[in-house]
């Protein structure tokens, strides 16, 4: 079926000027207050103007320009103003098309769709900003080879074209009520507070000084009391944006198996969805922060190879914001039985293992304790406490580090400052080390290393000191060689 | 990965390492000339800058050209099963790699003008996510076992 070259929704014209005022801004925003603090306003609203022009202009002539063209099992695109670029992405290429709509999007019904191809040079992959929704899910479920789901999932657009059933293997949403516990646990107000104070020391140098001068010296001012209930108000403050951010992020969080690949739909404001093929899973992890352990609350994510980083920053896939530990278990039979979360029988590090942990947290803070024991004894105590601090830290990844092996499956559990369990698959493993020096040698000791694609190129694995047998064991489990 | 692999890595990768280190020397000989050059014409500058220069110089040369390559090549031993390869390297920390078959990627050869010199050259196995090299291979050995294991590596492969 070959179809008509065709011209994005009129509304792509819009994303293309914040795109442009966005990315010209940071540029532009020097000048500006340049020139407003030598009073040019002249200059600024004329410059402003011709700026907007052009971004208007280049706008709507790249929409102009931008044609996609759907064939039998391949999509062109043709884009560029004055350069022009044919792209033409074949339908074996493509590892998966995700649906998006900010709140632009979703008022007008339109669709973003994003196409990734495999390997690592993003540069490949295609992204149409703006299409009618029924033409979106047209142009993937041409494109993807099995011609099946999606459909029913986009409860608030009107369905489109025939249904194809494909089979939900299982599915599993989040409740509000997790979510609200999710975002109050996130400890992503430290983010925030990153992002606050980024925020103020950009703006700091407009603020008149008279204005920043008085609120200074009204601070000061204040009883120690009354600052700390201040503190603590922002603090407040702040955790509540955390809460809402988690809140708008994974809003309705649902992951759905079917047979060959996950998919996920998540947020408030911005609805997103993604497939996930499985064979594209490369680990699936269990992380418990500090906050949520206790709590007995974990999160779980899939490490998946992909050369899009540019899409999103994040290292891992989340597949489920927050969990109890003990449905970990269920929930990986219903929805990844390829996996087993199975921790009895979890093998340990050894005793002797316990002051390699130790001296190497430990050295530097101990050694950082002498020198100023040495020289100003009586601030002696403040590397005193980090050391003891870095030993309980040592003592706790000690405790956590284990592994376990299965018919097909290592478990490796770690810690660095969130116990993180990660499942991974036998030929998943891209190689396997096994380190000693001298010290193990005669200890019996071995530290393993083995790696997993993942989106940076790789992820390794590293069990520092484990006894020699239990290395051995799992190079012979790991080992492929059919003689010896 | 109880016992060690069983092949060495060419006799002459110690003469190339050498001489690696002799050239490399090079780089701190200058530094500490360039010292005592400049104490001399210039009476602020101590003379102990260079000293200590010309200490450090000699250790290193001595260590690196004299002391590592030796040990370096009794520790490196490789074997290529059919199923994998099996690395073994390291002075201080002696590290076993095994590197299945079917997770190779590519196999590539690679020489610089040292190593031409001697006629060696250096084996690098690439799996998706890690890269593991066998240096300092004679050349005809080299290119054999890349041809085997590129051969070998070419076994169905499930994704990634």
């Amino acid at each position: 079926m070959m179809s008509e070259p065709k011209r994005l929704h009129p509304a792509a014209m819009i994303f293309n000027i914040i795109q442009s005022i966005r990315q010209s801004i940071f540029g532009v925003l020097p000048l500006v207050i340049l020139a407003v603090g030598n009073d040019a306003w002249f200059y600024v609203i004329i410059g402003a103007s011709v700026l907007a022009a052009l971004i208007i202009i280049f706008s709507v002539l790249s929409w102009y320009r931008y044609t996609y063209q759907l064939e039998e099992d391949q999509i062109r695109i043709h884009q560029g103003i004055l350069i022009r670029k044919k792209r033409t992405i074949s339908k074996h290429r493509i590892q998966s098309i995700d649906l998006s709509q900010n709140i632009i999007h979703r008022i007008m019904g339109l669709t973003k769709v994003q196409i990734e191809t495999a390997g690592s040079d993003h540069r490949i992959d295609a992204a149409l900003s703006a299409v009618k929704m029924a033409e979106g899910k047209k142009i993937h479920d041409q494109l993807k080879y099995k011609k099946q789901m999606m459909e029913e999932e986009v409860e608030d657009v009107e369905a489109a074209g025939e249904e194809s059933i494909a089979e939900a293997v299982a599915q599993r949403k989040i409740t509000p009520n997790a979510l609200l516990v999710a975002g109050s646990t996130s400890g992503s107000f430290g983010i925030i507070i990153g992002l606050f104070g980024l925020v103020f020391s950009q703006f700091e140098s407009v603020i008149p000084d008279r204005f920043y001068n008085q609120v200074t010296e009204w601070l000061f001012s204040q009883a120690a009391q009354i600052l700390i209930i201040f503190a603590i108000i922002v603090l407040i403050l702040l955790w509540i944006l955390g809460v809402l951010a988690t809140i708008i992020q994974y809003w309705n969080f649902t992951i759905t198996r079917y047979e060959k690949e996950l998919f996920i739909t998540r947020g408030l404001l911005e609805k997103k969805q993604s497939t996930i093929p499985l064979k594209r899973i490369q680990a699936v992890g269990i992380k418990e922060t500090l906050i949520r352990q206790p709590l007995g609350l974990a999160t779980m994510y899939v490490e998946i190879a992909s050369g899009d980083i540019s899409q999103n920053q994040e290292m891992h896939t989340l597949i489920f914001p927050l969990l109890r530990k003990s449905q970990v278990k269920s929930f990986l039979q219903e929805l990844l039985p390829e996996y087993q979360y199975e921790i009895e029988g979890m093998t340990k590090l050894p005793k002797k293992a316990l002051p390699y942990y130790l001296i190497r947290s430990a050295i530097l803070p101990l050694i950082a304790t002498i020198v100023i024991a040495v020289m100003f004894f009586e601030f002696a105590w403040i590397p005193l406490i980090i050391t003891f601090l870095a030993c309980v830290y040592a003592y706790f990844q000690f405790k956590a580090t284990g592994y376990l092996l299965n018919e097909n499956q290592l478990l490796v559990q770690s810690r660095t400052l969130s116990k993180d369990t990660a499942l991974v698959q036998h030929k998943r493993l891209q190689s396997f080390k096994k380190k000693q020096h001298i010290l193990h040698r005669k200890q019996n000791l071995a530290t393993i290393d083995t790696a997993i694609l993942n989106k940076f190129m790789g992820r390794h694995f590293v069990v520092k000191e484990l006894t020699v047998e239990d290395v051995d064991k799992i190079a012979d489990w790991y080992s492929y060689r059919i003689d010896s | 990965m109880r016992e060690q692999p069983n092949e060495r890595i060419a006799t002459d990768a110690v003469k190339a390492w050498q001489l690696t280190a002799h050239l490399i020397a090079i780089i701190p000989l200058l530094l500490t000339i360039a010292a005592f050059v400049v104490s001399y014409y210039f009476e602020p500058f101590p003379y102990w800058v260079g000293i200590i220069l010309a200490v450090i110089t000699i250790l290193e040369w001595g260590f690196t050209a004299f002391l590592i390559p030796k040990l370096r090549w009794k520790r490196w031993r490789y074997q290529i099963y059919d199923q994998e390869v099996y690395i073994q390297h390291g002075i201080l920390i002696v590290t076993r790699t095994v590197v299945p078959m079917i997770r190779v990627q590519h196999v590539d050869t690679q020489q610089g003008p040292i190593l031409k010199k001697y006629g060696l050259s250096t084996l690098e196995i690439s799996t998706a996510a890690t890269t593991h090299e066998i240096p300092a291979l004679l050349e005809e050995e080299a290119a054999d076992l890349r041809d085997q294991i590129s051969e070998l590596a070419r076994v169905e492969q499930d994704d990634v």
